[in-house]
């Protein structure tokens, strides 16, 4: 009788049944952030996101206290009595009450640390399979480009659905048990919708973004380059256009992460009278933007991946 | 349903003007085949168009039954690329994966449930012997390690096939023996079919049964390593005792080339068409020389590789 050892090291058939190609985007998916959160870096900024929703969620809760139970109060303020309710009233403004905008400035501080760990990650996550020619192992298997594609872009809306959408749903949560949740989740259910859209429209867009230009630049520095122009330089540039030279309202279009916020605002059914700076496009032209944006990635990336060669 | 690995009847394939391919016409039984052909001979063209990764321009062809055509994301094309395990010549390793990490990934990405593909890439990297280093990552591995992970990668899903693309690319005498050792093991004693596309003869020569030559976009000759080799009738190792000097020149002046000499009177010799053998013991009797030895010499894959392209 052969050792164990021995049965081991011999070749065994393998009997199973294979499943659809839509697994293997998964999977390929769920390896990509596995790269990615194996980067101490990663930590750090997943940590800065963490300290945006800390502010959020104990500002929900604070602004709720200051009005339950101190709102009537007066305190000493410089020597002056003065209210309670009219000290805190610059909370006003962050919108830290269950409201559409709450999610809507949410997402948008958020973005500032999903933009930069997109920029790093753009390499981990694609870059590497085509300065390293991991493409044709890919490429090589029964799954398509689309599969391919769509294993990436999933990859990047997990980052961007951890730091932005999952809070914020959980944002939605604590605002229903901090007033009435019964009236709460009946009442504002077109916002946790407008949370899930407005996640849907970042996952799609960056991620469609993040692949195009990693397979376009493949290296770390090039990529926060790029990313850096697209959603600082470009949003420098639109606000010195719109609220400097005071040229048309549209110009402000060129800031893709300014029209993803107007997509994502109205997704939530957001009050656009409150929308700061003004003046702002309208929504459906930030969408047809966004929209545009999408399929020259696509388009982009198609013929990129078609010129791949897996057989050299 | 037919026994054969692959049927190809008129299999061509064009790139605008330039024909990489054309009227290959193939019928191979499963088993281990070396596919040789120079650069831009329109090897890469043919294992694409058998992987359905590109579709022929012209032709019908089968492979395990799978009709290919069609683009490479059609259905049909994926469901063959399951039944091959593609082995490719370029470095393909997903850099911070380690080597378990990198046979399971593409354990799923055939379609395998995630815990039977890692279940899977242990005994398939124990197999090849790289169970102490499947923790490690791949691209800290030596050249024989990352040919070998590749290796793995292909075998995760067990396919019936296994296309390799030079698998013994960058690697030392002693890398290279084990890698096509364990090739041959993989096709004599676990039954699968092997595709071996190579620059180097001698890999096929220690692996292969059969041999598929393709130059110029076509296929110049296929069969069994022995068929193709010994299919000259033209060719004798020659070898006579005493001084051979003036019967070397008095045969070459009959017509015959030597093509190569073991030692003084010893040589590897063709004849010119209408020979008769008869001739050497004549003229070995007049130059008072022995004829020791005279059998029919088999060609070298070598020479036959190079007859067939030349040609």
């Amino acid at each position: 009788m052969p050792a164990q050892t021995d049965t081991l090291l011999r070749y065994r058939p393998w009997r199973g049944t294979l499943r659809g190609p839509l697994a293997a985007s998964w999977a390929m998916a769920r390896t990509s952030f596995r790269l990615l959160v194996r980067r101490k870096l990663f930590w750090g900024l997943f940590g800065l996101a963490a300290l945006i929703f800390f502010f959020f969620f104990y500002g929900q809760y604070l602004v709720v206290w200051i009005q339950i139970q101190t709102s009537n109060q007066t305190v000493l303020f410089g020597g002056l009595p003065v209210k309670v309710a009219n000290l805190t009233k610059f909370l006003d403004r962050l919108n830290l009450n269950g409201t559409p905008h709450t999610y809507g400035n949410f997402i948008w501080f958020e973005g500032y640390i999903v933009t930069i760990i997109l920029a790093l990650a753009g390499s981990v996550l694609v870059g590497n399979d085509f300065h390293h020619g991991s493409l044709p192992y890919y490429l090589s298997k029964p799954i398509g480009r689309r599969h391919y594609v769509l294993g990436k872009v999933l990859a990047v809306g997990l980052v961007i659905n951890l730091i932005t959408t999952l809070p914020a749903i959980i944002l939605y949560l604590q605002a229903g048990l901090l007033y009435d949740w019964r009236v709460y989740y009946v009442d504002h259910v077109r916002q946790l919708v407008g949370i899930l859209g407005y996640g849907l429209t970042l996952t799609a867009t960056l991620g469609l973004l993040l692949v195009a230009t990693a397979v376009w630049v493949r290296r770390t520095v090039p990529m926060v380059m790029v990313w850096t122009g697209l959603f600082v330089l470009l949003r420098a540039v639109a606000g010195w256009l719109v609220d400097g030279v005071k040229l048309d309202a549209r110009w402000r279009l060129i800031d893709l992460w300014n029209d993803l916020y107007l997509v994502g605002l109205w997704s939530l059914g957001a009050d656009f009278s409150t929308v700061r700076p003004i003046p702002q496009p309208e929504v459906w032209e930030a969408a047809t933007v966004v929209g545009g944006t999408c399929v020259v990635c696509w388009l982009y990336l198609r013929k990129r991946i078609q010129a791949v060669e897996v057989v050299s | 349903m037919t026994d054969d690995l692959l049927q190809l009847d008129g299999i061509g394939r064009r790139f605008g003007d330039v024909v990489a391919l054309r009227d290959a016409t193939l019928t191979l039984p499963p088993g281990r085949i070396g596919l040789l052909g120079p650069n831009g001979a329109g090897k890469s063209t043919l294992l694409k168009i058998l992987m359905g990764l590109i579709p022929p321009s012209e032709g019908t062809g089968r492979v395990l039954d799978q009709t290919l055509g069609g683009d490479r994301d059609a259905a049909n094309n994926w469901r063959l690329r399951r039944l091959i395990g593609f082995m490719p010549e370029a470095e393909a390793l997903v850099p911070g994966l380690t080597g378990l990490e990198y046979v399971t990934l593409a354990g799923e990405l055939c379609g395998m449930p995630r815990r039977q593909a890692q279940r899977r890439a242990h005994e398939v990297l124990s197999y090849l012997e790289l169970e102490e280093a499947r923790y490690r990552k791949v691209e800290q591995y030596s050249a024989g390690m990352k040919q070998r992970a590749k290796l793995a990668q292909a075998l995760v899903h067990d396919p019936p096939v296994l296309l390799l693309d030079e698998p013994t690319s960058g690697l030392d005498p002693a890398g290279r023996d084990a890698l096509l050792r364990l090739v041959q093991e993989l096709g004599t004693d676990h039954g699968k079919s092997i595709i071996l596309s190579t620059h180097l003869l001698a890999d096929v020569q220690s692996v292969c049964e059969r041999v598929v030559i393709v130059a110029g976009g076509t296929i110049r000759g296929q069969g069994t390593v022995e068929e193709l080799c010994a299919r000259r009738d033209d060719r004798y190792r020659l070898r006579v005792q005493g001084e051979p000097a003036r019967f070397k020149d008095d045969i070459l002046g009959e017509g015959v080339r030597i093509l190569g000499e073991a030692a003084t009177g010893d040589w590897r010799v063709q004849v010119p068409p209408g020979w008769s053998n008869l001739a050497f013991f004549k003229l070995a009797d007049v130059n008072d020389v022995v004829v020791r030895e005279l059998v029919q010499d088999d060609e070298t894959l070598e020479e036959l590789f190079l007859r067939t392209i030349a040609n």
